[in-house]
C-alpha cells in the first residue's frame, strides 16, 4: 500500500539544512494498522505529510498503492488525497465557519459527488461516530473528543483505503482517547490501512505493528536493544 | 459551484461582508449617476450651434460718453467699414448678442399680438444682410435680408420688424403642417413675414432650463444703436489670431472714445464656447474624478479584506487542500465568494442608484437615468470585484497543503 525506499527530506532555510528524514525505509501492507512512535522532532509528522502527498520529498522513492508519486502533478496529487487518503490531525482541523454536516461534506464536494449521495454518506459517517444528532452544530459547540470524531467522520465519509492519523489522541483525555482508538480499530477491521503517529505506548501497543523513528530513520526496537531505554524514557516523559 | 457552504461560511464574517457590500452599493449608486451626468454634459457640450465656428471672432465695443442714437449710427457704420477693410477679414456685422454668449433677450412668438398666446419662446438676434454669411448659417428656405430692409433701432424705438428669418425648429413649431415661408408671425404687436428659414441657430443660453427651446431663434433686421455692441467678424481661419491681435488697435485708431476691454473685449468663438460650457466641463471632470476615487477605494477595500481573509484562513485552506481541493477549487472558492458579496452589493446599489437619480430629478431637474447606465455599472463592479480579488485568491490557491499540519 505504502512503500518508501531510501527516502530523504531536507528542509532548507538560508542558514541551515535539516534532514527531517534520511534513508527512510518503510513498507506498510494493505490492511495493516501501524503505530508510529518516536521522540519529538524525529520526523514523524514529516513522514505522514509525505505519505499523504501533502509535501514532496527530496530523494528516494515512494510508491503509493503501486504508483510512484514523485512525477504526479498538483491536481493528480489532490485527486489521490481526495479519493484514497483520509487525514486525522492532532488539532482536529475542522473548519470553524462550517457546521458538522458541512465539514464532513468538504471532501465529498471536491470529489464532485451528487447531493443525495453526499447526504447519505455524511449521515452514515456521523452515525458511525455517534454524532448524527449534532449535524447542525458548529465545531466550537463540541468537546474535543466530539470534534475529533467529526474529523474521523470526515475522513471516513469518502471511504479512503488509507487513513493517516497524526497524534489523533494528543489533545484528548484518556477516556476520549480510548473511544477514538476503538473507532480506528473498527475502521481497520473493515479493511482500511491505518498509519497512526502516537506518543502513547499504550495506544501504540494495540496496533498490529510498531514503527519507531529516531532522527529521521526507522529503527527496529526489537532488534536493537540499545534503544530500549531511550524509548521507555521518552514514553514515560509524555505520560507523566 | 459550492454556493451554499460559501454562504454559510460568510455568516461568520458579517462585518466585512456588510462593509464591502455597502461600499460596492454606494460606489455603484454614485458612479452610475456620475456617468450619466457626465454623458449628459458631454451631449450638451456637443450640441451644434449652427454657426461656422472656426475663424469667427467677437469684439465687444462700448461707446464712451453716452453718444446719441444718430451718432452711434455713424460710428458703427465707420467701424463696420474699418473692420471690413482689415486684411484677413471676410465679413462682419453688428449685433446685440450671439450664440453661447449667455446674454441677450428672448421673446414670445405666436400667431397673435396677445403675448399670453405665444407658440414658443425665441431668442432675438439683431441682424443685417451680412449675418448669414458672417456666421456661416445655412439658409434652407427663402431669402436673406436685403440691405434696404435693415433699420436702426435706438434705445426707445419700438420693435416691429416687417420681415424676419427663423430657424427650422421655430418654423416647425409655428407651422407644423406646412412651410412657414411667407407666413406671418407675431414677435411684437405687429405681424412679421417670415422671409427665410435657416437650418439651425442656437440661443445664447446653454442652461438646462432653456434646453426646450434651445434651437428657436429669430433674426430681426435691425442695427441696434445702443452703447454696447458686439461685432462678429468672419476671418480666414488661419488668420484669426493675427486679426484678433490687431483688431483692438485698429478700432482705437479710428475713434478713441470707446472701451474694448483688454481682457475679454476680443474673443475667438472657441473661447466663447469654452466659457459657455466651463461649468459643464468642470462638472464632468469632478464627476470623473469622484468616480475614479470611489472605484479605486472600493478595489483597494476588496483587495485588503480578501488578503486579510486569506491570511486568516491559511490553515483551513491547507485543510481543504489536504482533503482534496485543487488549486482551481481554492481560486474558485474566493472568486465565488467575492461574486456573491458583489452581487449583494450591486442589487442594493442598483436600487440606491435609482433612488439617487429620483432625488436628483426632484432637486436639480436631472433626467431619468437610462437603465443601461445601471446595468453597465453592475457589470463593471462585478468585474472590478473579480479583478480586485484575483491576486489574493491566487495567493490562497498557492497555500501548500502541508499548511494543514502546522500547529496554530
Ligand atoms: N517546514 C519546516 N521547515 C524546517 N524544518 C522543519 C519543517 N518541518 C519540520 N522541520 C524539522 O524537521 C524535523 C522533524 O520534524 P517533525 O516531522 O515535525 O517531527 P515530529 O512530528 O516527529 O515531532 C524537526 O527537526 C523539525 O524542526
Ligand atoms: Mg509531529
Amino acid at each position: 500500500m505504502l512503500k518508501m525506499t531510501h527516502l530523504s527530506k531536507v528542509y532548507r532555510t538560508e542558514v541551515v539544512e535539516t534532514y527531517a528524514l534520511r534513508d527512510f525505509n518503510i513498507d506498510v501492507k494493505e490492511g495493516e494498522f501501524v503505530a508510529v512512535t518516536g521522540p519529538s522532532g524525529s520526523g514523524k509528522t514529516t513522514f505522514l505529510t509525505i505519505a499523504g502527498l501533502l509535501e514532496t520529498f527530496t530523494g528516494g522513492e515512494y510508491h503509493l498503492d503501486g504508483v510512484e508519486v514523485s512525477h504526479l502533478d498538483d491536481n493528480a496529487r489532490s485527486r489521490i488525497r481526495n479519493e484514497k487518503i483520509g487525514f486525522i490531525f492532532q488539532a482536529f482541523n475542522l473548519i470553524p465557519d462550517l457546521n458538522v454536516f458541512d465539514n464532513v461534506e468538504v471532501p465529498l464536494r471536491y470529489r464532485g459527488m451528487k447531493a443525495p449521495e453526499r447526504k447519505q454518506r455524511i449521515m452514515d459517517a456521523l452515525e458511525r461516530v455517534g454524532l448524527a444528532s449534532r449535524a447542525k452544530h458548529y465545531p466550537a459547540e463540541l468537546s474535543g473528543g466530539q470534534q475529533q470524531r467529526v474529523a474521523i467522520a470526515r475522513a471516513l465519509a469518502g471511504s479512503p483505503r488509507l487513513l493517516l492519523a497524526d497524534e489523533p489522541t494528543g489533545n484528548l483525555d484518556t477516556q476520549m482517547a480510548r473511544g477514538v482508538l476503538e473507532l480506528l480499530e473498527e475502521i481497520h477491521r473493515e479493511g482500511a490501512t491505518i498509519v497512526m503517529v502516537t506518543h502513547d505506548p499504550e495506544l501504540a501497543a494495540r496496533a498490529q505493528r510498531n514503527v519507531h523513528i529516531i532522527d529521521g530513520q526507522v529503527v527496529d526496537l526489537a532488534e536493537d536493544p540499545r534503544f530500549h531505554t531511550a524509548y521507555a524514557a521518552a514514553a514515560g516523559q509524555v505520560r507523566g | 459551484m459550492q454556493i451554499s457552504p460559501i454562504l454559510a461560511a460568510l455568516r461568520y464574517h458579517k462585518a466585512g461582508v456588510v462593509l464591502i457590500a455597502m461600499q460596492i452599493a454606494l460606489t455603484l449608486a454614485i458612479v452610475c449617476n456620475a456617468m450619466f451626468i457626465i454623458h449628459q454634459r458631454l451631449v450638451r457640450m456637443d450640441k451644434p450651434s449652427g454657426v461656422e465656428e472656426s475663424g469667427l471672432l467677437v469684439v465687444k465695443n462700448e461707446w464712451a460718453g453716452k453718444p446719441a442714437t444718430g451718432q452711434i449710427a455713424s460710428l458703427m457704420a465707420a467701424d463696420l467699414d474699418t473692420l471690413r477693410k482689415m486684411p484677413g477679414v471676410a465679413n462682419v456685422y453688428a449685433t446685440n448678442t450671439y450664440p453661447l454668449s449667455n446674454g441677450g433677450f428672448a421673446n414670445g412668438i405666436g400667431h397673435s399680438p396677445d403675448k399670453r398666446n405665444y407658440v414658443s419662446v425665441t431668442a432675438v438676434y439683431f441682424s443685417d444682410e451680412n449675418t448669414l454669411s458672417t456666421l456661416g448659417l445655412k439658409l434652407v428656405e427663402g431669402r436673406n435680408f436685403n440691405a434696404d430692409e435693415i433699420n436702426g433701432l435706438g434705445d426707445n424705438d419700438k420693435i416691429a420688424p416687417a420681415v424676419i428669418i427663423v430657424t427650422r425648429e421655430l418654423a416647425r413649431r409655428l407651422y407644423p403642417d406646412g412651410s412657414a415661408l411667407g407666413k406671418t408671425a407675431y414677435i411684437s404687436n405687429e405681424p412679421s413675414i417670415i422671409i427665410g428659414i435657416v437650418d439651425r441657430l442656437q440661443i445664447p443660453w446653454v442652461d438646462n432650463s432653456m434646453a426646450r427651446w434651445a434651437d428657436c431663434s429669430t433674426l430681426l433686421p435691425f442695427r441696434n444703436l445702443v452703447t454696447i455692441t458686439h461685432y462678429l467678424i468672419r476671418t480666414q481661419p488661419e488668420e484669426i489670431e493675427d486679426v484678433a491681435t490687431r483688431v483692438r488697435a485698429t478700432l482705437y485708431a479710428t475713434q478713441r472714445l470707446r472701451v474694448i476691454r483688454p481682457k475679454d473685449g476680443v474673443k475667438t468663438f472657441a473661447q466663447v464656447r469654452a466659457a459657455a460650457y466651463k461649468s459643464d466641463r468642470g462638472m464632468a471632470i469632478l464627476m470623473g474624478v469622484i468616480s475614479v476615487i470611489l472605484v479605486a477605494t472600493t478595489a483597494a477595500g476588496i483587495v485588503g479584506l480578501a488578503s486579510f481573509w486569506v491570511g486568516q484562513r491559511r490553515k483551513q485552506i491547507g485543510v481543504r487542500r489536504a482533503l482534496g481541493a485543487t488549486r482551481q477549487d481554492i481560486l474558485g472558492y474566493f472568486l465565488t465568494e467575492n461574486l456573491l458579496i458583489c452581487m449583494a452589493g450591486v442589487v442594493l446599489g442598483g436600487l440606491l442608484a435609482i433612488g439617487l437619480n429620483l432625488w436628483l430629478m426632484k432637486q436639480f431637474e436631472m433626467e431619468r437615468i437610462a437603465p443601461g447606465y445601471v446595468l453597465a455599472g453592475v457589470a463593471m463592479l462585478l468585474l472590478l470585484g473579480q479583478c480586485a480579488v484575483f491576486a489574493p485568491a491566487w495567493r490562497a490557491s498557492h497555500v501548500p497543503p502541508v499548511e494543514a499540519t502546522r500547529s496554530v
